[in-house]
């Protein structure tokens, strides 16, 4: 028998998470505009809003002060990672009952992968549909469901109609569905490339369907191929159920904007400390160091350097990478310090290099 | 100020300056050759503030003067002029006219008052060695220099004076270089020095193979060399070089002889198949073979018996293949010696005769 086999792919969105976990945990916040994040006389941004904040146009990543003007009788509620780490646990818990491709992208967002399941005779709907009655049930929190045949689209359909959503988009319907969308809002496609696409007179996922795979591989090179796929409404990637971690980093806004290149300095030097530590509970070691840098007027800069060994504490190299960047001329908002090239310490410990000034 | 001058006399030292001045400057005027007209010599200078190159040459009489232009356009220029072809530079105003034959151009220049002054402290040790030996010694050398280091030391090369002995120390931590001579005059003095990166890799490219010698000055600060028309200074290093030493105060296993080149061919084919990040394979060694083999995350693998000369207890043993490669390539004898420590931490790469230069990589643990 020819039919062709589809995989049944299940994108679960948390519906304004921090925020429905305050409400749940403080009846007094219930409808209400709930804002999660800094507070609106320091420099913090929004984390999350619940929907009757976004009403007034508040969304996440708005600086929290902008929020205030919005609307002033906002309650400005500080993050609780714990309790939403928590929450995150116990629905991840959930998702494991019905399969074992789980895919978390963060705290409130996974893809499940549901080809094999066989309760609800494999009906991927029906198992969405109880998934989120289950988290309802359970955690006391509604969830976002997209349905379809691969993670680019379930990722759609879960957006498709927030909050309390469930929409399917069926194989025959996909392509169609990849054609009508606006470029930026394909996988893969950020606001860079959106930009040159707009550039090539490309807007939509039709106007990139007309182009040659050739012809898409001379203007993006390697992602051509990927590009290629999504605007058919193609997308192999699997659910993949153990992802690595290609980064961790911390980052920190000022209450006030700090100019001294000492002070600077101590708090990379903490801010390394910190990701170290982070790493370390995943055991891993890094080889890359990235240092971000946001100045007063939200200029920002990266600067980063890959060593032959792993990276450990590292003043001299912070000193060296703060050269010439106008740090101790303009003063700064934020500094970030992010590991990556990371490597599980058991391979580490497979061949380790052995150094003539530190093993002797 | 005017001059003319030709292209074949201008355009090697004007290369040779070029290349020490940094592409992005935080300075405008370091992208620019300063160039001075004094009793029928030109002098050209170029620098980044850590090191500078300058070029004396013999004119025809000439305007004195001085003023600085844009490096690379200056050089761009005399490069693509014909050979042999005159060029004459002549200022006008706060412009430099340029002309030869049928060709002329209009460059932007700064005042050479502006030009920074390379700040050096008086010389007070010197020594004399000949071009061709300092130019080995720094090829045998400069692999092993690191790059980037956080131990900002060793982003440099040791040089080490004992009286009449010369050593010259490169290493990454992971492996060592080192190159021993006796100069031909005893210096009386005793003295360790941190020449930068930059500057050694700059030297090694002003050296020939010949038997000109070259002064050599240096203070706790600068180093000065001179080579026929061109003086080099570079900044020191600030810093007081690892002690190496206890690597070569530790019990060694019998002198382990392999042919470098099959050593090599072999190390290069299994190299294809080593972790593309720690290159790390694992040598087998027993009586009159190594087997050297690698394996990657792919789980592809490669092995590859090599015969040698050994006799002794067998062992296993990694390293990083790459560090190998360099320094078996790095030998000029048929045959390569290795001696691993006991304690198999270390491998010493050397030639059976006695060299002026051996190398040491670290080996991986297991």
């Amino acid at each position: 028998m020819a039919v062709a086999h589809h995989r049944k792919i299940i994108h679960i969105d948390m519906d304004a998470f921090f925020a429905a976990v305050e409400q749940r945990d403080s009846p007094q916040y219930r409808n209400q505009p709930i804002i999660v994040g800094g507070s609106p006389f320091s420099r913090g941004v929004v984390a999350t809003c619940s929907y009757e904040a976004r009403q007034y146009g508040i969304h996440s990543a708005m600086p929290s002060a902008h929020a205030y003007r919005l609307c002033p009788q906002a309650i400005f509620v500080k993050p609780r990672f714990e309790a939403y780490k928590a929450a995150s646990n116990h629905i991840r818990k959930i998702f494991a009952a019905y399969t074992e491709l789980v895919e978390p992208l963060s705290l409130d967002e996974a893809y499940l992968d549901v080809s094999a399941a066989e309760i609800f005779q494999g009906s991927a709907t029906l198992i969405a549909k109880d998934i989120k009655a289950t988290i309802k049930q359970q955690v006391g929190l509604i969830a976002s469901a997209g349905v379809s045949y691969n993670k680019f689209l379930a990722k759609l359909a879960s957006d498709m109609d927030k909050p309390d959503g469930l929409y399917l988009i069926t194989p025959a319907q996909g392509p169609e569905f990849a054609e009508k969308l606006p470029v930026n809002k394909f996988h893969g496609i950020g606001k860079v490339t959106a930009a040159k696409m707009q550039a090539l007179g490309i807007h939509t996922g039709k106007d990139l369907r007309e182009l040659s795979l050739a012809a898409l591989q001379q203007y993006f090179g390697k992602s051509a191929a990927h590009y290629y796929d999504i605007c058919r409404g193609v997308d192999h990637r699997p659910v993949n159920n153990h992802r690595v971690t290609k980064s961790v980093g911390v980052e920190t806004t000022f209450q006030q904007d700090i100019s001294s290149r000492e002070e600077i300095l101590r708090h990379l030097q903490d801010l390394l400390e910190q990701a170290l530590q982070k790493a370390a509970d995943k055991q891993l070691s890094a080889y890359t160091l990235t240092v971000k840098i946001k100045f007063h007027n939200f200029v920002q800069i990266t600067r980063s350097r890959t060593l032959p060994h792993t990276v450990t504490q590292a003043y001299g190299l912070l000193e060296e990478l703060i050269k010439n960047t106008g740090v101790g001329e303009s003063s700064v908002r934020l500094l970030g310090v992010t590991l990556s090239s990371l490597q599980g310490e058991l391979i580490e410990q497979r061949f380790q290099q052995m150094d003539l000034f530190r093993d002797f | 100020m005017k001059f003319i001058i030709n292209r074949e006399q201008i355009l090697s030292p004007l290369q040779q300056i070029v290349s020490v001045i940094e592409k992005r400057q935080t300075m405008p005027i370091l992208s620019n050759v300063l160039i001075v007209i004094e009793n029928n010599t030109l002098t050209l200078t170029g620098t980044d503030l850590e090191i500078q190159i300058i070029a004396k040459l013999d004119i025809d009489p000439a305007e004195a003067g001085a003023i600085t232009l844009p490096a690379r356009k200056f050089l761009d220029i005399c490069r693509l002029l014909p050979n042999q072809a005159d060029i004459k530079i002549e200022r006008q105003d706060d412009k430099i006219k340029i002309s030869s034959g049928r060709s002329r151009f209009s460059l932007s220049s700064l005042p050479a008052e502006n030009y920074p002054k390379f700040v050096e402290t008086e010389f007070n040790n010197q020594f004399v060695i000949s071009a061709r030996k300092l130019k080995k010694a720094l090829e045998k050398t400069v692999f092993c220099m690191a790059n980037q280091d956080v131990r900002f030391y060793l982003n440099g090369l040791l040089l080490n004076i004992s009286n009449q002995k010369l050593k010259m120390v490169t290493s990454d931590g992971h492996r060592l270089a080192i190159y021993e001579d006796v100069l031909e005059q005893p210096t009386g003095y005793e003295a360790r020095i941190v020449l930068p990166r930059k500057g050694v890799v700059e030297l090694a490219r002003l050296l020939d193979d010949s038997d000109t010698e070259i002064k050599i000055e240096f203070s706790a600060n600068n180093i000065r060399l001179y080579i026929n028309n061109l003086i080099f200074s570079a900044k020191l290093v600030d810093a007081k070089y690892p002690d190496y030493a206890k690597v070569f105060n530790q019990p060694f296993l019998n002198t382990i002889l392999v042919p470098k080149q099959l050593l090599k061919e072999t190390l290069s084919r299994v190299a294809i198949l080593s972790n593309e990040k720690f290159k790390g394979v694992s040598f087998d060694i027993t009586t009159d073979s190594i087997k050297i083999s690698a394996h990657n995350p792919e789980h592809e693998e490669a092995e590859e018996e090599c015969l040698c000369e050994y006799s002794g207890d067998s062992l296993s043993i990694a390293f990083n293949i790459q560090y190998m490669l360099d320094a078996v390539s790095n030998l000029n004898s048929d045959m390569a010696a290795l001696n691993i420590a006991a304690n198999a931490s270390t491998c010493f790469i050397e030639e059976p005769e006695e060299q002026a230069y051996k190398f040491i990589v670290m080996s991986m643990r297991l």
